[in-house]
């Protein structure tokens, strides 16, 4: 058992002698209810000294040689255990007013008591500090987790809503340039709306929270690149009722799911495919399907880094209540569900 | 001299659109053999014109321009087109294999043109250790982009398939021919080992204290000691203690 005591430290020295106290009490109890010895008292101080021997003698060999190896300390101790045993009987019969020799036929049973209850003490006691020293550095793991967590929330999120994915960026772009030769007008209205996705999407341009309709209204500007970029392979449908658009939402919570979607779901896959977002208020919760018929999760790829964020967020505004249900559609791709509560803002 | 023949290959079809035009003003003679709208396309095409370049986009549907250039078995001299690939760019530096960045501009396609042009004047053949060069590219991608542990779990929920992330189970317990996944919203069974899981799971996270049993170390409330000197674990909101068997108390003496 490797164990190291690090510190022999004044609650040490308090914690083990009332612990050893208490145990000689209940040693001396259970001796005399099986007729041991010369009655409760006599028993009583002979338990005590020799109990207070052993630790005092323990703690002090502990505190001298700081044992690193474990089986130098179990000699220690089993020395400290022979040694206090004898000094702590002479004590305690002295003090019970008994005739004090070691040839005494009392002697050897009183040995062995103080053997064994030494040990079992003992064993008490390393096992107890093992599992505070334990207890202890799991306590300090978790704050350090905790508060690391937190902090990668924090970041998360900025960089989060900083972040525009660079293929987007300059594939984008790339169109819009092509176009501004071949089709003029469509590469304004593309251009139109990669900046007005850009407006929403920065950072510094919007505030902490805003509303399910204008989170539609970006997802719309995203999605008509989309639409021109990959033509008849992207066929989507909206359906948010006007009743839910004016609810306030968190920013940046149904784009990286329309993304997810699109980026590895619909994209990758050679025919396309359809995405379906759709809202409603079910009860006290408002519901957002995010649904693709692309090419389904993999469930190692970094695919999910963006899903992963949008549950971290989900648990970090609404606890347990708001959250993110991913399932496989059918018969294929991905249904991505966020619920939140709709009071909660 | 035969006409230089070559086959372009993205899958945004204003992207082919604005390559053609770029070529057909900066190489009037380049015939453009072939369109291709996917990997797949691209290979066909390929082995069908035999052309003397290929243009391909990195990021296909179907087959990557990169598993195109590695399977193509005509030799072909091979361009790669990327919007935004750090990688791929330094994979390719310092090789034989040319690339250019999205959006195309004028100087840099000149460019590429120009050395293309003189390797086939000087009829200097594409390297045949291509597919090499190219497999080597791609596992260096593979190797940088992939995290490579477990996140996801697939588990039958109702009658479909829902996906739960690893973060949100407290522990795996094998079950028979099954695992027992335990997470805050119940309890579930898949296929997957233990022993699998153990391999594919972060290991940072996830710590087998059993042959039988991965716990999720956030999880941990509580290590201690029964009464027969074994440890055992307590787990947040789980009422159940569970055994670390002698194999595996290691990682908790460390602490």
């Amino acid at each position: 058992m490797e164990y190291v005591l690090v510190k022999i430290t004044r609650r040490h020295v308090f914690g083990s002698l009332s612990y050893t106290v208490l145990f000689d009490t209940f040693i001396a109890l259970v001796l005399t209810g099986i007729k041991f010895g010369g009655g409760f008292v006599e028993n009583f101080i002979i338990s005590q000294c020799i109990g207070i021997s052993i630790c005092s003698l323990a703690l002090t060999g502990l505190y001298l040689f700081r044992p690193a190896n474990p089986l130098f300390m179990l000699v220690l101790v089993m020395i400290a255990i022979i040694i206090g045993t004898v000094v702590g009987w002479t004590l305690g019969s002295m003090a019970a007013g008994l005739s004090v020799s070691l040839f005494d036929q009392r002697f050897m049973p009183v040995m062995i008591l103080g053997i064994m209850f030494g040990s079992i003490i003992s064993y008490f006691f390393s096992y107890r500090e093992r599992i505070s020293q334990s207890e202890a550095l799991i306590q300090e793991e978790r704050i350090k987790r905790l508060a690391n967590e937190k902090e990668m929330a924090e970041t998360n999120l900025r960089f989060l809503q900083a972040q525009i994915e660079p293929h987007f960026l300059f594939n984008t772009l790339s169109n819009i340039l092509s176009l501004l030769d071949s089709d003029l007008e469509r590469g304004k209205s593309m251009l139109a709306d990669f900046i007005h996705y850009l407006r929403m999407a920065l950072p510094k341009t919007r505030g902490e929270t805003t509303t399910i309709g204008q989170e539609i209204e970006m997802i719309q500007a995203y999605l008509n690149i989309f639409k021109v970029r990959m033509g008849d392979r992207l066929r989507y449908r909206l359906d948010i009722p006007d009743a839910i658009k004016g609810f306030p939402f968190p920013p940046m919570l149904i784009q990286p799911l329309v993304e997810n979607a699109i980026r590895h779901g619909l994209e990758p896959k050679i025919e396309g495919g359809e995405l379906f977002i759709r809202g409603e208020k079910k009860g006290d919760r408002i519901r957002l399907e995010i649904i693709d018929t692309g090419m389904g999760f993999n469930e190692i790829e970094d695919t999910g880094v963006g899903l992963s964020n949008v549950r971290e967020r989900l648990q970090s505004l609404y606890g347990g209540i708001g959250r993110l249900i991913l399932e496989e559609n059918r018969p294929s791709g991905l249904k991505a569900i966020i619920e939140v509560p709709h009071d909660a803002n | 001299m035969t006409q230089t023949k070559a086959v372009i290959a993205d899958d945004e079809k204003q992207l082919r659109v604005h390559l053609k035009s770029l070529l057909s003003e900066l190489w009037p003679d380049l015939i453009i053999c072939g369109e291709a709208r996917n990997g797949q396309e691209a290979l066909e095409l390929i082995e069908k014109h035999r052309p003397d370049i290929a243009f391909l986009d990195i990021k296909m549907p179907g087959l990557s321009g990169m598993e195109v250039a590695k399977k193509v078995t005509e030799s072909c001299w091979v361009v790669f087109i990327t919007a935004y690939d750090k990688y791929a760019v330094e994979a390719f530096e310092n090789e034989a294999i040319d690339y250019l960045l999205k959006p195309i501009t004028h100087e840099r396609l000149e460019k590429a043109i120009r050395r293309l042009q003189k390797q086939i004047a000087a009829s200097i053949k594409p390297p045949s250790n291509m597919s090499d060069i190219i497999e080597q590219a791609i596992t260096r991608l593979y190797n940088k982009e992939k995290s490579g542990h477990l996140r996801w779990l697939k588990a039958q929920h109702g009658d479909g398939i829902r996906l739960i992330p690893v973060d949100d189970v407290s522990y795996f317990k094998a079950s028979d021919k099954y695992t027992l996944v335990l997470t805050k919203e119940g309890e579930l069974l898949i296929k997957k080992s233990v022993k699998e899981l153990a391999d594919e799971l972060d290991p940072a996270q996830f710590w087998r204290i059993h042959r039988g049993t991965i716990v999720n170390a956030h999880y941990i409330t509580k290590v201690s000691r029964s009464l027969t000197g074994r440890g055992v674990v307590k787990l947040k909101d789980r009422p159940e203690l569970l055994t670390v068997s002698r194999t595996y108390i290691h990682i908790f003496k460390q602490m």
